[in-house]
């Protein structure tokens, strides 16, 4: 068998398929790229199969899709409760605790994980419109996720947490100061140790992923960011419009765009679905940030 | 010249069709079966008509799916007031009692739908992204169908609906107290539903089990038996255990991937 490395998942993969089997994007289709770099994540086909250990995922349906686990004796999957759709009384479904409880307790991050032994059948799927992006991962790989993006893992996949680091506090008096994490408190880091694994994440509308080179930037919307390589930095950035002459909106309101800068190297995708930081009052502290007046 | 066969309602249907004229599921598509058996409900394409009765129904959009009918003069629907996009002036509208109008409301449901009558056109939606499901009912069928979920019914199917025993299910099942039910008496009718994102349907056998998320659940046969049962699982450290529905055939149990959990809020 020839073997290419998927354009989108970065693995060996085999061409004669017509879905890469590791990470379900279409082999036989052309990349879109739009100009500036951005590669369209092609869908994962309708009843595409992932093959992970001695176990596989199908992918069912294309607007809110399903992701069916057919898991053999040795495998197990993890995810949280909210995410089971159905599952065969016969596989077993045990809780696996997560250190940390009371920080993602506060961060409104699930605080136990349901682990999925087999064998048997079980299926999740998000509540959302949009894709389920499959990250096929060698021992030893890092990837940084946003919270809540997470729909499931195999065992062999470790699970942390760590802040953000990006925030601002708003509010003039003490009284209605207000913390804001524009990307989350919390972001996930999924590693895969001994074995090759896989990380299913959903995404809300579409996803576009690109390549940050050695010191490249880019600015996003702090919420659109769905995963980054760990040797992507990112920080606040704070960009201020000219008021045009308006200078007590300039000084007293919201008249600014927050962003989040990405520093390469590295892969970064975005969905197309975001939450845009909300208006609020003039930013009296924050975590550090690079500025911009105009 | 050899009849088609729809697979998803098996009505016979005159060679060279594409979609089929009872349910408008597309004829030349292959079944798409997932591994353990659940079967995708067919994507109507844009535009797609079927018949019932005497009329036409026209099925646009894909994203959210609109209903556009023209009523023979003989025919009716029924349907929940809120669903209702746009009609003709001249189609009369009236209201269908269904009784039980304090434990339905309790319940969330609406306790009076209204009716529809031809000869007009009038059209359907439910305001979120999914696909529509249409389950042509033969003579003597019963079909449960969770709340809400219920787009428009011919008038030819009867309209109930049952309680679901047990405090548990109040508290923790996500179907509230209540569930439709629809029946066809001596004649058959149409009922269309309004699946949240992608719809699967799983056809069980006598006694086989399969557990499901209660938000999931969209629609059953009535011989299908369906009960909360608590998993043993915490969701949190101060939390109850998950809860599941139980469903045991025989009989096919449709579910929408798109829902709000009830597994232990």
């Amino acid at each position: 068998m020839n073997t290419y490395i998927c354009r989108y998942c970065r693995q060996p993969s085999d061409p004669g398929a017509p879905t890469c089997p590791l990470c379900g994007a279409p082999v036989d289709i052309r990349s879109s790229v739009s100009d500036s770099g951005w590669v369209a994540q092609p869908p994962i086909r309708d009843m595409a199969r992932l093959q992970f250990g001695q176990s596989h995922v199908q992918i069912e349906g294309t607007t809110v899709p399903t992701a069916e686990f057919t898991l053999a004796p040795e495998d197990w999957i993890y995810f949280s409760h909210h995410v089971l759709l159905w599952t065969e009384p016969h596989t077993r479904l045990a809780n696996m605790p997560m250190k940390g409880a009371w920080n993602r307790r506060m961060a409104g991050m699930p605080l136990v994980m349901v682990e999925g032994r087999g064998p048997g059948h079980l299926a999740l799927s998000d509540s959302h419109a949009g894709e389920v992006v499959a990250l096929p991962m060698q021992h030893s790989q890092q990837i940084w996720v946003r919270e809540h993006r997470f729909l499931c893992a195999t065992g062999n996949i470790k699970y942390d947490w760590h802040p953000t680091d990006v925030w601002y506090e708003t509010g003039q008096d003490s009284d209605d100061r207000e913390m804001h994490y524009p990307m989350g408190q919390f972001g996930d880091t999924f590693g895969a140790h001994g074995a090759p694994g896989l990380l299913l994440l959903h995404a809300p509308g579409n996803v576009f992923i690109r390549d940050l080179q050695p010191g490249q930037t880019l600015l996003i919307q702090p919420s659109s960011l769905l995963y980054r390589d760990v040797s992507v930095r990112m920080a606040l950035h704070l960009e201020y419009p000219r008021s045009m002459g308006f200078a007590f909106w300039r000084s007293s309101w919201s008249y600014r765009s927050i962003w989040v800068r990405l520093w390469g190297p590295g892969r970064v995708a975005v969905q197309s679905v975001y939450q845009p930081p909300e208006d609020t009052e003039v930013i009296v502290n924050h975590s550090y940030a690079t500025t911009h007046h105009w | 010249m050899e009849l088609i066969q729809c697979q998803w309602c098996q009505a016979q249907n005159p060679p060279g069709s594409t979609s089929c004229q009872t349910c408008g599921a597309p004829l030349d598509q292959k079944n798409k079966v997932s591994d353990s058996g659940w079967r995708e409900a067919p994507r109507l394409r844009d535009m797609t008509e079927f018949r019932f009765s005497g009329s036409t129904c026209q099925v646009e959009g894909e994203l959210v799916p609109v209903a556009e009918l023209n009523l023979h003069p003989q025919d009716g629907v029924y349907f929940e007031h809120h669903v209702l996009l746009w009609k003709d002036e001249t189609v009369p509208l009236s209201s269908l009692n269904t009784g039980g109008g304090l434990k339905r409301s309790l319940g969330g449901m609406p306790h009076i739908v209204t009716v529809a009558n031809g000869p007009g056109r009038i059209a359907f939606s439910r305001n979120a992204p999914g696909e529509m499901v249409v389950l042509p009912l033969h003579p003597g069928m019963e079909m449960d169908v969770r709340e809400h979920a219920f787009l428009v019914a011919s008038h030819s199917v009867q309209y109930s609906f049952i309680r679901i025993k047990g405090l548990v299910n109040l508290l923790h099942g996500g179907n509230g107290m209540y569930i439709d039910r629809f029946v066809t008496a001596g004649y058959p009718g149409m009922l269309m539903l309004h699946g949240n994102g992608d719809v699967l349907e799983r056809t069980l056998r006598p006694g086989e089990k399969i557990l499901v998320e209660p938000g999931g659940f969209l629609y059953k046969d009535s011989t299908v038996q369906m009960q909360a049962v608590q998993m043993p699982l915490k969701t949190g450290m101060l939390r109850h255990g998950m809860y599941l529905a139980e469903m045991t055939g025989p009989g096919r149990v449709g579910i929408q991937s798109m829902y709000v959990h009830h597994h232990a809020d």
